[in-house]
């Protein structure tokens, strides 16, 4: 286990709370201690804890707001959080409603908690496949959730960055990163304002997958166009903006106007009869961004064809 | 002297967060959730509160999303945090017990500025507008620090100012031997804000001093002293400054533009004032 983890601890009983802290500063890490859920998330998003410890017991609210909330952002739901739970308390959780990744029974004994942060953190790097630099869940869950949703009324949409790997060459790799990171965080944003659940997931370089029902996705694809052209256009200087392009050498020393970052989406509804296995919606998808790339503003196509 | 100043490098150092008005928070929680016209109202709320705005920038440019301290407005910043982290992080603000006549008057003097500095972009027809008025928001961000974490100092610097008779950042010099200028960039070079902001806090009293940002330090420079000329809140002292040259050279002033813009600000600071009310007045019923 990697030494020295923040531990945040919410926590009504003061008593426990104490006693907690002692032993985990014990082992050399750090704890921050929450006497009600009310301050949590704020702490959270502004320095995130490694752990996250929430104690049931004498709480009236199941916490779902702050678990849930959580466990729906793809930057904050890899952070583990286990439940300390009494006798009584077992049968009155809904365990549908409460994402928490592991739970230890009160009174407990201390070296079975380190056992169990050990093994959440563990466990969620094994079933996370999440990619490092955006965080966004990889092509193993990918492809999972796009085979969930065959015959739904779903559209899978695919995305990718025109002109990403010139400015990559032109900028450098940690000024494209940042686009891609960028990116990533305009598509989740974008698909969990629809309040209905939706996936987003990062393929690799700058191809994007998201989900969302049919009748959202005109209104997301359109929201992640309109932020994505506000956030890129401070990317570059005032001048290459007004222009609408910039000079940049290729590998063979070739000078080439580039145009600016602009996006391509592609659109596949998942309720018609053509679409019967995970391959098929990438090669849709793949003749849909071709068109949707002869463009130079940033557009979504649509897949009409019903066979 | 020397002590004094490295003591509160520290405690900026130290600052993680600061409190707010009750007001913002009560209207920011009233919101519906999730609805469209909700995000902007949400944006707007945050785009009057200096130290809420502080902590949306400093959310959205720590090294953790990995933005390299590019976000320089809370639009951006709402785009890529996405509503529901902003929301939770204005709702679980600390708030002030009490509202001071002192704070309340610098909430509405940072206000105020940024209201005044949006004025002078659109006139002027700067580029980065937006930028410039969250500049003018932040500007005495470093009196916020010095009020709420060294509150013996202020009381002390209040006095001094009412005995002598001079400016805040005179009294600032004398007592602290440092100025809230380089609080103010203390604290955002730790919360990791841009540097466009960091210049106008940094020289917005000197605005020679600025070398990349200097048409946004010079634009933040009048907005300052717009609000004051206004009697539009409070930042410590009642003396208007001077308009420094460079200003008026780099934003190309003349007295019929000036009047102009003076004209209008002070039309959008009716509206400033009633904003202000309200949100003093749902912050009493609170308590
Ligand atoms: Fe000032
Ligand atoms: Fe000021």
């Amino acid at each position: 286990m990697k030494n020295n983890l923040r531990i945040a601890l919410i926590s009504k009983d003061c008593e426990l709370s104490s006693q907690l802290s002692i032993h985990i500063e014990s082992k050399g890490h750090q704890v921050i201690v929450f006497n009600n859920e009310s301050l949590v998330l704020g702490y959270i998003y502004s320095d995130p804890s490694d752990i996250i410890i929430i104690n049931f017991q004498f709480s009236e609210t199941n916490f779902h707001g702050l678990i849930s909330e959580i466990k729906k952002d793809c930057y904050f739901g890899t952070i583990p959080i286990i439940g300390l739970i009494d006798e009584n308390t077992h049968n009155n959780i809904e365990w549908k409603d409460c994402p928490i990744d592991d739970f230890i029974t009160l009174p407990f004994k201390y070296n079975e908690l380190f056992s169990r942060i050990s093994l959440a953190k563990n466990r969620i790097q094994r079933i996370f496949d999440n990619n490092p630099l955006t965080k966004l869940p990889g092509n193993t869950s990918i492809q999972k959730a796009i085979e969930n949703t065959i015959g739904a009324p779903m559209s899978v949409c695919y995305l990718d960055i025109n002109n990403f790997k010139p400015y990559n060459d032109t900028f450098g790799f940690t000024r494209g990163d940042e686009v891609i990171r960028m990116t990533a965080r305009i598509i989740s944003n974008a698909v969990r304002q629809t309040g209905d659940g939706g996936f987003a997931g990062h393929i690799g370089g700058d191809d994007f997958v998201f989900i969302v029902k049919n009748e959202s996705a005109e209104f997301v694809c359109k929201t992640i166009i309109n932020n994505f052209n506000i956030i890129a256009s401070d990317l570059f200087e005032e001048e290459v903006k007004h222009k609408g392009f910039y000079i940049a050498k290729d590998r063979q020393g070739n000078e080439n106007k580039i145009y600016l970052l602009t996006l391509a989406i592609a659109v596949v509804p998942m309720n018609t009869p053509q679409i019967n296995h995970y391959g098929k919606v990438a090669e849709i998808a793949a003749e849909l961004k071709k068109y949707a790339k002869k463009f130079t503003e940033s557009k979504y196509v649509i897949n009409r064809r019903k066979r | 002297m020397g002590n004094k100043v490295n003591e509160i490098k520290r405690i900026v150092q130290d600052t993680k967060s600061l409190p707010t008005l009750p007001g913002i928070v009560l209207k920011i929680s009233k919101l519906a959730e999730d609805d469209k016209s909700s995000v902007n109202e949400i944006a707007r709320l945050i785009s009057s509160d200096h130290i809420l705005s502080a902590k949306v920038l400093k959310l959205v440019n720590s090294p953790f999303y990995g933005f390299s301290g590019r976000v320089s407005t809370i639009s951006n910043a709402l785009i890529l945090l996405g509503v529901n982290v902003i929301r939770s992080l204005a709702l679980s603000s600390s708030i002030f017990e009490i509202m001071e006549k002192s704070v309340v008057g610098l909430w509405e003097h940072s206000f105020g500025a940024a209201v005044a500095a949006n004025t002078i972009a659109k006139i002027l027809q700067l580029p980065d507008a937006e930028e410039i008025s969250t500049a003018a928001l932040l500007h005495d961000i470093g009196k916020a620090i010095i009020k709420i974490k060294l509150e013996e100092d202020y009381n002390q610097l209040i006095s001094i100012i009412k005995e002598k008779d001079i400016s805040m950042i005179d009294a600032e010099h004398e007592f602290l031997g440092t100025g809230h200028p380089e609080i103010g960039e203390w604290i955002a070079r730790t919360w990791f804000l841009p540097e466009k902001l960091i210049e106008p806090i940094a020289c917005h009293h000197n605005v020679k001093k600025s070398v990349i940002h200097k048409t946004k330090t010079a634009a933040v420079h009048l907005a300052d002293i717009l609000v004051k000329a206004s009697d539009f809140g409070f930042s410590g002292d009642d003396i208007v400054p001077r308009i420094q040259t460079e200003a008026w050279d780099k934003l190309d002033l003349n007295e019929k533009i000036l009047e102009e813009i003076v004209q209008e600000t002070e039309d959008r600071l009716i509206e400033a004032k009633n904003f202000s009310l309200e949100i003093q007045t749902s912050g009493e019923k609170q308590s």
